[in-house]
Order: structure tokens, then sequence, then C-alpha cells
């Protein structure tokens, strides 16, 4: 009870041992999981993505009966999680909590990252994506995205914005944004979304690109009006807020979730992962949790879901290129 | 009267026997995880994040705000007896607790930090109940330059607290400022000083500093042979006890103590840290026992205490009422408000009072089980001491390492650690003092961050820091503290010659 992590590492510990000393025994998928699993998680404890792999580890170990154990990895952008992740043994007892950083964007943004986001990895099963908005102050004087550029252009290099940091997905799709509408602002960085909040609410900066559910509590209280939204169509939650492309500026960002192994893992055990996390998906009280945290479910297999981290890494990496350069 | 109603409606929340009993439950769990040293109150809530899961909602937050403090009060006592400060603002315990427990009086250092915990956690509680509005709203008029004004005192605080003279103290807080520019700038996103190490690219980290400059450097102090002829072969409760002179020369600094915690325990992120080494500053600037400070003054244990426990439960505020954490721990309570479908947020007082006003009053209840807890476990920690060297060093360096590992799972972490330990052996050898290291390290990133922030807001106009009024007025103060800390430094020598 003092340490139950530890106490885990321990188990899984003894059990790995064990499994060395009778190496001679195949172990077969349809057993699958006889120990504890492991998920890597690429951010400290308490984030959203953090909850959400721990509300998964709750209810994929009461449906395989066995324990799912969330491994905080955090740092580097989210590339020691995965590093971790390449180097485990894929006998199907550890996963992570895939993402878009490491993913999509840091094998483009440091080009030393040890790893392929394709080849080292199996993709198991895509969770679902958020996306991210632009916001401003109900203060700022810009009511809609086309008096925002209006302003911008009156009075370039005038409008300070924030972003959850430098090479942050927020700060990628604003280098993106200024490119394509032709204005001038001045980025202000910050050390994650929370931070840039309290000086969002404290009109320090005047507009801001951040994820969306986190700012649904301010938008209706009108302390923050939301001028676009980075996804391909309308999102359920703010239904009157306008996506760029309908706007006329193609900008799409999507912050996908997902869960991923080791290259070449037993493709038994992964269809047998995949089929459980579509089952733990569907629970209503999942799906509901997964509404009110604003993670937009959408079914792929896992061939799909391949394919959609090949793409996503094709699709940003010219963006983190152009957002780098700045 | 709205305070009494709002109280009768936290009392009748908190008081059910369940919330009562988890909350019991969640400072012991409390108080023995963060006695292990590398684990803190970020970790402590951390391991029992999941139980919460399965409780209501009301009980899941009175249970891990019980962990919460209860492991502030644990780190403090690794502090006291052994030196290991589990949290940077508990490094400021270490000056006067660790001497006291060397004279043998690690008993009475006890009693006091419980005392005076529980004391700075009431008043903090006080100032919640009255004016959390307003001080929601004054965490609001907190821009970039007030917070970098806020930390410029805090590093003059921190390089008056040496006892070795302010200037060993500034050398610290500069090398701490340096080692803190280590990992990715935030403002170009460019990594400094990382070596090519891809471990290094977030910096290193803090726990990792303060076990390796405090605890394994006292592990190697103590190898090479420093005596340690304090423990006491029979405890009993006379020998916790203060002298009456002692209870009397406490009171003034807990309430000041207190005071200055509740003020600096609003503002996010650095509240803790730099309400104990302010306190304890100022303290030791007005004391009239100020030259005992550093030799086991009493104050010197109070005052860190009070501002601390003070500051624990002012925190809550701009994360219940801004829905905005100021802190990692204070993120993962958010995040099992969340997980129970709860948006903190400005509505949170009105829409859900009962969750506010219960955890407001279970704070009450957690501080007076801590209380109760403690006292007659002090017997229990100061037999602690009583351990041979032999078996009691090598537990320290494991338990160092099994923490210092839970919090990354990293080896690497481990082998900085060690690193810093060393370091922090010639240090002492040398006479500089890790705390002003550390609070240099804990807050230069920061004051960096918060300075290029407000020069990029002003476009590059340094006058920002003077036109503010708020910030002004700070810089003011640190300056003023910086000239005083110089005074009577020189008054005294010249006295000497």
């Amino acid at each position: 009870m003092i340490n139950r992590r530890h106490m885990l590492s321990l188990l899984g510990l003894a059990a790995a041992v064990g499994i060395t000393a009778g190496s001679t025994s195949v172990e077969a998928a349809s057993d699958w999981p006889e120990k504890p699993v492991r998920i890597l998680v690429s951010f400290p404890p308490g984030g959203s993505s953090d909850l959400v792999a721990r509300l998964l580890a709750k209810e994929l170990g009461e449906k395989l009966g066995q324990q799912f154990v969330v491994e905080n990895k955090p740092g580097a952008a989210g590339t020691v999680a995965a590093m971790a992740l390449k180097e485990a043994a894929n006998d199907g007892y550890t996963f992570m909590l895939s993402n878009l950083t490491p993913f999509s964007v840091a094998p483009t943004r440091f080009p030393d990252t040890p790893y392929d986001p394709l080849t080292d990895f199996t993709h198991v099963s895509y969770i679902g994506t958020v996306h991210l908005g632009l916001f401003v102050r109900p203060g700022a004087g810009a009511s809609d995205l086309e008096s925002f550029i209006a302003m911008a252009k009156d009075d370039p290099d005038n409008i300070d914005y924030g972003t959850s940091g430098v090479g942050s997905w927020g700060h990628i799709v604003s280098v993106d944004f200024t490119d394509k509408t032709e204005t001038q602002l001045v980025h202000i960085p910050y050390k994650g979304s929370g931070p840039m909040r309290l000086d969002f609410r404290a009109d320090v900066v005047g507009a801001m690109f951040d994820a969306i559910p986190q700012n649904l509590p301010a938008v209706a209280d009108k302390e923050a009006i939301p001028l676009a939204v980075s996804a391909t169509e309308r999102i359920a939650t703010l239904p009157d807020t306008p996506t760029f492309r309908e706007l006329g500026y193609d900008i799409v960002a999507e912050n996908w979730l997902g869960i991923s192994a080791p290259a070449d893992i037993d493709p038994e055990i992964s269809a047998k992962m995949d089929a459980t996390m579509q089952d733990v998906m569907a629970l209503p009280a999942v799906d509901a949790q997964f509404d009110t945290w604003g993670i937009i479910r959408s079914t792929k297999t896992t061939e799909e879901f391949t394919d959609y981290v090949a793409s996503q890494f094709t699709d940003w990496k010219p963006l983190v290129m152009k957002a780098s350069d700045k | 009267m709205d305070i009494l109603a709002n109280l009768a409606l936290g009392f009748s929340t908190a008081a059910t026997p369940m919330n009562l009993m988890y909350c019991f439950a969640g400072v012991f769990l409390g108080t023995f995880i963060g006695v292990l040293p590398g684990v803190g109150p970020l970790a402590a809530v951390a391991m029992l994040l999941p139980v919460s899961f399965y409780l209501p909602p009301e009980t899941a937050l009175v249970m891990l705000a019980g962990v919460y403090y209860g492991a502030e009060y644990g780190g403090s006592i690794a502090s006291i007896l052994l030196n290991i400060p589990g949290t940077p603002s508990a490094s400021v315990t270490c000056l006067d607790g660790y001497p006291m427990a060397q004279q043998g009086r690690a008993g009475v250092a006890l009693f006091v930090t419980a005392i005076a915990s529980f004391f700075g956690a009431m008043f903090g509680v006080v100032v919640m109940v009255l004016l959390s509005p307003a001080l929601a709203e004054f965490a609001l008029l907190f821009g970039p330059a007030e917070y970098f004004s806020v930390m410029v005192l805090g590093l003059v605080a921190a390089s008056v607290v040496s006892n070795h003279g302010a200037l060993r103290g500034i050398m610290m807080v500069c090398l701490g400022i340096l080692l803190g520019t280590v990992g990715v700038d935030v403002n170009s996103g460019e990594t400094r000083f990382t070596g090519g190490i891809a471990e290094l690219r977030d910096g290193v980290n803090l726990v990792v500093v303060a076990m390796g400059l405090f605890g394994i450097s006292e592990v190697i102090t103590s190898a090479r042979g420093a005596t340690r002829s304090y423990a006491t072969a029979k405890i009993s409760l006379k020998q916790f006890l203060p002298t009456g002179a002692e209870w009397l020369r406490s009171i003034a600094p807990a309430f000041r103590g207190a005071s200055v915690g509740s003020f600096f325990g609003t503002l996010p992120g650095t509240g803790q840290t730099v309400a104990s080494f302010v306190g304890y500053a100022l303290e030791k600037r007005i004391s009239r026992n100020r030259d005992n400070f550093g030799k086991g003054a009493i104050e010197g244990v109070v005052v860190p205490e009070s501002a601390n426990n003070a500051a624990a439960q002012t925190a809550f505020i701009p994360t219940l009422t801004l829905g905005i954490p100021g802190s990692a721990t204070m993120a993962l309570m958010l995040g099992a408000l969340m997980i129970h479908g709860i948006t903190p947020g400005p509505r949170l007082i009105t829409e859900r009072p009962e969750l506010f006003w219960g955890l407001i009053v279970s704070f009450l209840f957690g501080n007076l089980f801590l209380l109760i807890l403690n006292i007659p476990l002090i017997g229990l920690w100061v037999k602690l001491l009583q351990v041979p060297h032999f078996y009691l060093y090598p537990a320290v360096i494991v338990l160092i390492c099994v923490g210092v590992y839970s919090i990354d799972n990293s080896v690497f972490d481990i082998w900085v650690t060690l690193g810093f330990g060393l370091l922090g052996y010639f240090m002492r050898l040398y006479k500089f003092e890790p705390a002003p290291l550390l609070i240099g390290f804990v807050l230069g990133p920061m004051m960096e961050e918060f300075f290029r922030r407000a020069m990029l807001l002003s476009r590059g106009d340094p006058l920002v820091f003077l036109e503010r009024p708020g910030s002004a007025a700070l810089l003011g103060v640190s300056v003023i503290l910086l000239i005083w800390a110089m005074l009577p430094g020189r008054a005294r020598k010249q006295k000497l010659a």
C-alpha cells in the first residue's frame, strides 16, 4: 500500500525472472496477458492524456484480468518515452499512449531523434483526437477571424499571442496561420497551457492558440472568444465556431492519441489488444468521460491507424520545418 | 453571515464518517510516504491518485489533499533528522532543524515543526475562508513584470539566508541559476548546455539536485567520520517540549511566517519556496536571537514551517477558483476532479459549494489529525537516529535512489544525483551552503522566463519593471533587504575588530 508502483514493478521483475528461467516454454498469444502490462505515458502525471491512460488502464485491466500499469516517462518532447518503447521487449507487455508530438513532430524537429516513427513501432489502436482553436479576449476588439486578421494587417507586430511553447503544435499552427493570412503577430511562448491561460485571463496576452477542451469553461463564461477551430468540420462542443477551412485558410491540426507497441509484436497479441481497446472505448462510461475531456472519437482499424501515423508525419513535416526556421 | 453558512455547509460535507476516515488515511499515508527521501508530495499524490477513482469526488479530494500536506510534513521530518529536504521549501527547515538534531534536540525540533505547521495551516485556512475570491483576483494582477520582481526578492532573501556571509550566498545563488539554464530555452526552443544528452533536454530535475546536494553529501560527510553522539537513550515527552522562553520567542515569528506564507502561497508556481526563504530571511534580520540562526535557533524552524504550511493551504486558491494549477501537485489534484467530470473554474464555488467548502473544512480536520498523529510518533522518529550508521546510511542511499528513480523512471537521474552528492560534499568542505544554490536553481529559470516575457510584451523597454507599481514595490523591498543584510554584518565585524 505504501508504495504500490514499486511493488508492482517488483512483481513485474519477479515475473520476468520466472519467464527467463522457464524460457523453453513458448508463450501462446491466447494466454496473453499473464503478467502486468505497462503503458508508457510521455507526460507527467495529471494532464489530460495521462488521465486517458489511467482510465484505459483501469478498464483494460478489468476486461483482461491483469494489472495494466501506467508508467510516466516524460521528457524531451515525448521522445524519452518513445525511445523506451522502441527498446522494450516486443513481448506484448509494453505499450505506449502514442500521440502527436513524439511521432509526428519530434523526428522532424530534432534530426537526431534515434527512432523512426513508423518502422520502429507497431501502431495498434487509434483512440481519438483533440483540436486546436484560436481564442481572443473579449476586450481585444475582434469578434471573428476576419476582423482579427484586419486588425493584424492594420498594425503589424502589435498583436501578442501565446502558445504553450516553441515547437508546440500551437506554435507550429500559428506560424502556418501567419504565413497563410500574411499577417505579422508577436509570439509569446509559455511553458505549457496552464500559465498561458492565467496570463490570458489577466489580459497579459490578448490571443492564444490552444487545445480546445480546457478552454470550454472560459468560452462559456464569455472570458474567451473562439475565432476558428483546426478541424476539418465544425466540432460538437463549439458548434457556432467556423473551421479555418470554412473561412478559406487551409489549416488543419489534430492532436491524436493512440496505443502503440514496439516493432514486430505478435499479431495475435496486437489483435487481442485492439479488440479489447474497441470494447473498452465502447463502454458508455468511457465514452462519456472522453466526451467531457473533449476527445473526438472515431474508429480506425490497426491498418488505417498505421497509415494515419504515416500521413500525419508527412503532413506535419513541412509545417514543423517552417516553424523551426522562424 | 455568508461565511457561517458556508462553513456550516463545509462541516456537513467534511464531517461525515467516510470523509473523516479518508482524510485520516490521507494524512497518515502522506506522512509516511513523505518521510522517504526523494519522495515528495507530488509522488505521494501520484501514487494514491488511482485510489481516488473509486471514491466520490469530495472524498477523493479530501483524501488527496490530506496526502499532500501529510507529505509536506513528512518531508520536514527527514530535513530535521537527516538533513535531507523532500522539497525546496523544506531545505530552509534544514538550516536550523538539523543543527538542533545534532545538539540532541531532534525531539524539540519535530515538536515545534508539528505545532508551527499546524498553526501555519490554520492561519492559511482562515485567510482562505475570509479572502478566497479577493485573493483569486489578486493573483490575476500579477503579470510577468511582477513575477520577475517576486523572484528577485526570493533570490535576495536566499543569499541573505547563508550563514557564511552574503557573498558566499550570492555565489551559490548564481551557481544555482547557471545550473538552471540547462535544457530547452523557452523563448528560442534551442537546447542549452546539454552536451547532446537527450535526458538533459528538459533540464536537471529539482529532486535530483536536492537529494544529491543534501542527502548524498550528508552520507559522505558522516561516513568520513563526523561524530554523531546526539542520540538520546531515553525519550520522554519532557524532552520534546521547548523551554518556556522558547515558547514565548516563537509566537511572533509564527505569525510573521504564516502571514508571509499566506501571501506568497496564492502566487502560482513559486509560492511555498519563496515564502519559506523570504520568511526566514526577514526573521534573521529582525529577530533579537538572530546571531543563533543557523546554529539551531528555534525561530529558524518555526518561521519556514509556518510559512510553507500556510502557503500550502492558500495555494489551493488559484487552483480551485481559477481552475489553473499553480504546481504539478495541484495539476494532479485538478486531474482527480476532472476524472469525476468536475471542471474547476470560477464557477466551482457557486456550482459546487459543498465541494469547495467541504475541502476547506477538511483542512481543519486533516491538520488536527496530523498533529494528533505526529506528536506520539516523535519518539519513534528520534529513535531512528539511534540506528547505527552502517545500517542507517546504506538504507538512506537505497531510499534516495528508489525515490529519484521513481520520478521519471530514469536510471540517468540516479547517476546525476550521485554527481551532485560529490559536488555537495566539496561545497561543505569549503563552507558553501546548498540551500541558496537550490533556490537559485528553482527561481533562476523562472526569473529568466518572466523577464524575457515582460521584455517581449513591452517590446524591449526595461522601464516596465519600474512603471508597474507592484513590480516597483517588490524591487524596492529587495533593495532594502539587500542593504539591510550588508549593514549589520559590517557593524558586527567592526565590533570584533
